[in-house]
């Protein structure tokens, strides 16, 4: 099997899923799945908090989990809409996490979360310049893709669809058009994610890792979905390593034709 | 006193304190923190040379779930 290991931002690892710690039932709840789900990525974020913490004596659970797991760390910019929102947020969280990995978001559109390319390219670029590591969430759209590598990226994440929606590829062939015009990049399908197959095909496609939260957060079973999401990953990239066959436009049998019975020939 | 705010909530403060005597006054207690001034990082090692003035904006921001 050659799917074992795999580098993305100066890492070794063998999980290829990207895992959201948000909307758990629980803390519990969250630390399960992700172990469960294998994922040695979790992505984390920054919001103003009350003074005392959420235990009242400056303790605060989640993150206290999140640490005695030995998993990397991804932190967001969620919630950014300027490039200076978001260069300000990665360089407090590069301070709290204690990491250089940076998950950009700068988001253009308020109704459907679509990020801004404009600021995401300029933000990108200060970022990388000051060492940074960073994981640009972005459209399908080939030419941001192009200018977000111009700029120094080396690992690109495309939607599949709105964040949160679960609607899954919205534009598969979108997709394969930045596979294929960067073959040596770290691409990950990033949000839309709804179910194990979407997982699976992005992985059909080539891409080097999905990254999901909610399809697994609101899952009846999150940790159930977790483990499916785990077997989901490892098939599709399986699949795309094997190499699929390429579609007919027309029926061919797979039981050989020599020798049907009940075909006799009188003329 | 001079009136700033910390994380959208207006607050009197005494006035010449730096962030150390901020997070302080403030009673803030959060263990792994960064704070922003005017929505410019201030890194920890200038807390002690960076003195808050009047109508600053302050965010404290501390780590939570993320997708």
């Amino acid at each position: 099997m050659k799917s074992e290991k795999w580098e993305i931002g100066g890492k070794s690892l063998s999980s290829r899923l990207l895992i959201g710690s948000a909307l758990y039932p629980s803390p519990a709840n969250m630390e399960d799945a992700i172990k469960i789900s294998g994922a040695q990525i979790v992505t984390v974020s920054l919001r103003r908090q009350a003074a005392g913490g959420n235990d009242g004596a400056g303790g605060n659970a989640f993150w206290e989990i999140i640490k005695s797991m030995g998993i990397e760390v991804l932190p967001n910019t969620a919630g950014s809409h300027s490039a200076k929102e978001a260069i300000t947020t990665a360089q407090m969280a590069r301070e709290v996490f204690g990491t250089n990995w940076i998950k950009l978001e700068v988001i253009g559109d308020q109704y459907n979360l679509q990020p801004d390319p404009f600021e995401t390219v300029k933000a990108a670029e200060v970022l990388i310049k000051e060492g940074f590591e960073v994981f640009p969430y972005t459209t399908d759209d080939l030419v941001v893709a192009k200018r977000l590598a111009d700029v120094g990226c080396k690992i690109i994440m495309p939607w599949g669809s709105m964040i949160g929606s679960g609607k899954g590829l919205m534009n598969p062939d979108n997709l394969l058009a930045i596979r294929k015009q960067f073959p040596d990049l770290q691409l990950v399908v990033d949000a839309g994610i709804g179910k194990p197959s979407h997982a699976t095909q992005a992985m059909e496609l080539g891409y080097d890792g999905v990254l999901l939260n909610s399809a697994i957060a609101l899952a009846q079973d999150p940790v159930m979905m977790a483990d499916a999401f785990r077997v989901a990953v490892v098939a599709g990239r399986l699949g795309y390593e094997a190499g699929v066959m390429k579609e007919r436009e027309f029926a061919s049998p797979s039981t050989p034709t020599v020798g049907t019975p009940f075909w006799h020939q009188f003329t | 006193m001079i009136k700033v705010s910390v994380n959208g909530e207006v607050k009197e403060i005494a006035e010449g304190l730096n962030i150390h005597q901020l997070i302080e006054a403030l009673d803030y207690r959060i263990k792994g923190f960064a704070v922003a001034i005017n929505t410019t990082f201030v890194p920890i090692d200038s807390y002690d040379k960076t003195v808050v003035e009047d109508g600053d904006l302050i965010d404290i921001l501390a780590p939570v779930q993320g997708g």
